[in-house]
């Protein structure tokens, strides 16, 4: 009954003040399945998880997610509900602990009791490595991979079928960034859906199990990430990848 | 002068006292009047449609644009006309109110737009609506934004009370009136006047930051 | 009063209609006081200016000894209500030998309560001027005395300027509290001219149009350059 895929996008058009940022992008997302996208700055990967998380309103094409034109729907929060996202900053609830941000969605979307939201909240803070003494701590007193960690938490703890990652290291630092980056192995590896934009190409080639490669609102290339990381037929990817691979210091050849 | 001082807080206290409680109550009607005010203008210019945001706005430049003391005397004086009589403190708490409402509402709208709007996507990803969005991440934050701003309010609406002494409410100031034309000590009067009002705001102030350090909550530098 | 009529009944049009033939004619009237009314707010926000950048400047570059006193003092003027302020100069002073028409001593009532606030301001104002500026223009060779004037004055005026026009209008309607003390300010005006025609309906009107005239493109200034100013950084906590 269930379908192979959670979500399919179809020749998806975004224009912010008239100029075209979403080109028609078309792809779909199997259940369990890691895709990566990777591109440059402003290419609208941003803006592409957003339309599909309904952020911003594509305004051309369509984005059906576990069966359902979601574009249709008027409850657009109910569809929300089933999609979690991680954002760059973290952008947590400055007002809330580490726990009540984990709890305010299962209290207010899922109309949980809130013993038993508290009881998953924690189940979550624990998943992600978020130890019992940083519960109720608020966001400020928290480094930024912890603050990460509880967004992933917070986006984990709703049950989501699938989610949406947005640079969730580019704001950290070095050290920080490893954290966060095996706590969405394991995700990975527990067969939880996932678009994860990032410029992290090392974590791209262990879990991914699709990289897309996004330029000017297109999808210049798409495939394992042997191919699109390594070996990249398109020139523009290519110039791009050799210069990841000098940053990262991966091979140079 | 310090005999006289003497002389007529004992003889006049309980005088003052009752123009003292008259001042309160003047006061925590007004403010409250103004905060519930306040907090829905607020929402209507930030949240709701063309029309009431529109409506909104004008009330509150119409209520800050001019002075509270020309409201107080349209509301004692000139309602009386088109057939809506008040007494004097009724009076002196819709026109504090209603110029403290059109106040606080900047406060609180200033506040409410402060708010990052990454937290108010990030609630909305969790499948919020606006409703709660507003409820639970918006006012809670802008509240706090805005305490220091309120607590001013509060103490400044405490002074301004003062101008219920015109229509003849009696609050401390017309008190305190009647103490001097009865005595002769104007001077002696007013200095204890301005003693007591002076007590009472840095009182009040030192409360205002009290709630303030216990409210705060840690990364908010305000 | 509670009818769903949108209507208003005739009589009470009939009565506003009598009421404002009746007021027409002592407009020029009321009109000629405004110039009292600004005399008055000139006046009194000057002064207060002047005094209020005295005590914010003593705060910040002299003593701990003087920054205590004087913010006490600026606590102490904020307590005041106007009114009293300037009942207290009207009768105290003459007490002290010095006796001022009602004009002056509601200038000086008003810009005694005023300092305090503008002494907030000009504080505030100052010390947003961030440190690191000043490292900056020290590190560049500028004496303490040049790095004052070159950079942390024309900073801290640019920040004080939205708070500091938006106090002009509160003093300006602030200026209506002088007719305590009988100053023929345009409310006091008004007001005779409503006790004359015994209506106060127009008369109230009429002048708070006026005072909006002045205030509201003036708050708009103001909230005009403080987005200029926060588009600018320059609200910023000033570290
Ligand atoms: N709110 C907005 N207003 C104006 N332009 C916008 C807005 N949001 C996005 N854009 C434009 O859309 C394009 C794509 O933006 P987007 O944020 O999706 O890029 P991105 O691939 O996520 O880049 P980055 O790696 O910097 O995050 C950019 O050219 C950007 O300038
Ligand atoms: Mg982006």
């Amino acid at each position: 009954m269930l379908k192979e895929e959670l979500l399919i996008v179809e020749d998806l058009w975004k224009f912010i003040d008239g100029k075209p940022v979403l080109k028609g992008i078309t792809f779909d997302v199997s259940r369990g399945e890691t895709k990566v996208i990777l591109g440059p700055s402003g290419a609208g990967k941003s803006t592409l998880l957003r339309c599909i998380n309904l952020l911003v309103v594509p305004d051309r094409g369509r984005i059906i997610f576990d069966g359902e034109d979601v574009l249709k729907r008027r409850d657009i929060h109910n569809v929300r509900s089933k999609m979690g996202f991680v954002f760059q900053h973290f952008n947590l609830f400055s007002h809330m602990t580490a726990l009540e941000n984990v709890m305010l969605g299962l209290v207010k979307v899922k109309k949980m009791p809130k013993h038993e939201a508290e009881k998953k909240a924690k189940e979550a803070l624990m998943a992600v490595g978020i130890a019992e003494e940083l519960w109720n701590r608020y966001p400020a007193q928290l480094s930024g991979g912890q603050q990460q960690r509880v967004a992933i938490a917070r986006a984990l703890a709703m049950e989501p079928k699938l989610i949406l990652f947005d640079e969730p290291t580019s704001a950290l630092d070095p050290e920080l960034i490893w954290e966060v980056l095996n706590v969405m192995e394991r995700l990975a590896k527990a067969k939880m859906t996932m678009i994860v934009v990032t410029h992290e190409i090392g974590f791209a080639m262990r879990v991914a199990s699709e990289v897309m490669f996004l330029d000017d609102g297109m999808i210049l290339e798409r495939g394992p990430p042997e191919q699109v990381i390594l070996n990249p037929c398109n020139e523009r990817v290519k110039r791009f990848m050799d210069r990841m691979k000098y940053v990262y210091s991966l091979d140079t050849g | 002068m310090i005999s006289e001082l003497l002389y007529v807080s004992l003889k006049y206290g309980l005088l003052l006292l009752e123009g003292l409680r008259t001042t309160f109550i003047i006061t925590i009607a007004s403010y409250a009047i103004g905060f519930a005010g306040g907090l829905c203008i607020a929402i209507a210019r930030v949240f709701f449609h063309k029309i009431l945001k529109v409506f909104a706005g004008v009330y509150v430049e119409l209520f800050r644009g001019t002075p509270m003391l020309v409201q107080l005397f349209f509301v004692y004086y000139a309602l009386p006309e088109i057939g809506i009589r008040v007494d004097p403190v009724t009076a002196s708490i819709i026109a504090i109110g209603l110029n403290s409402a059109a106040y606080q509402a900047e406060y609180i709208r200033s506040a409410l737009s402060s708010i990052p709007y990454s937290e108010i996507e990030a609630a909305y990803s969790l499948g919020l609506t606006k409703l709660n969005i507003l409820i639970y991440i918006m006012l809670p934050q802008a509240i706090r934004i805005a305490i220091p701003t309120l607590t001013n309010e509060a103490i400044y609406l405490f002074k301004y009370s003062s101008i219920a002494y015109f229509v003849t409410a009696s609050e401390l100031m017309y008190v305190g009136k009647l103490i001097a034309t009865r005595t002769f000590l104007y001077v002696e009067v007013y200095v204890l006047l301005a003693l007591l009002y002076i007590l009472f705001s840095i009182v009040l102030s030192e409360i205002a930051r009290y709630i303030e350090r216990k409210l705060q909550i840690p990364g908010y530098v305000t | 009063m509670a009818s769903n009529t949108p209507e208003i009944p005739w009589w009470l049009s009939k009565v506003l209609e009598v009421m404002w033939q009746n007021f027409v004619q002592y407009v020029p009237i009321i009109l000629s006081a405004l110039s009292n009314t600004l005399i008055l707010a000139f006046f009194s926000f000057g002064l207060a200016t002047v005094l209020g950048i005295v005590m914010a400047f003593a705060e910040v570059f002299t003593s701990k000894t003087i920054l205590i006193i004087v913010s006490w003092v600026a606590r102490v003027l904020r307590g005041v209500p106007l009114i009293l302020s300037i009942f207290l100069v009207f009768y105290g002073l003459p007490k002290l030998g010095l006796t001022l028409p009602p004009l002056y001593a509601a200038i000086l009532g008003i810009a005694i309560v005023d300092a305090g606030y503008q002494e907030q301001i000009f504080r505030g104002a100052i010390k947003a001027v961030s440190n690191r500026q000043l490292e900056a223009a020290y590190s560049l060779g500028l004496t303490r005395a040049s790095a004052f004037l070159y950079v942390v004055l024309p900073q801290a005026f640019r920040i004080a300027l939205p708070s500091w026009i938006n106090d002009f209008t509160i003093v300006l309607k602030d200026t209506s509290i002088a007719y305590a003390i009988g100053v023929v300010e345009m409310f006091t005006q008004a007001i005779h001219v409503a006790q004359v025609i015994m209506d106060y309906m127009w008369p109230l009107v009429f002048v708070a149009l006026i005072y909006l005239a002045i205030c509201y493109p003036l708050s708009m200034l103001s909230n005009y350059l403080h987005g200029k100013l926060k588009m600018m950084g320059m609200l910023g906590s000033g570290v």
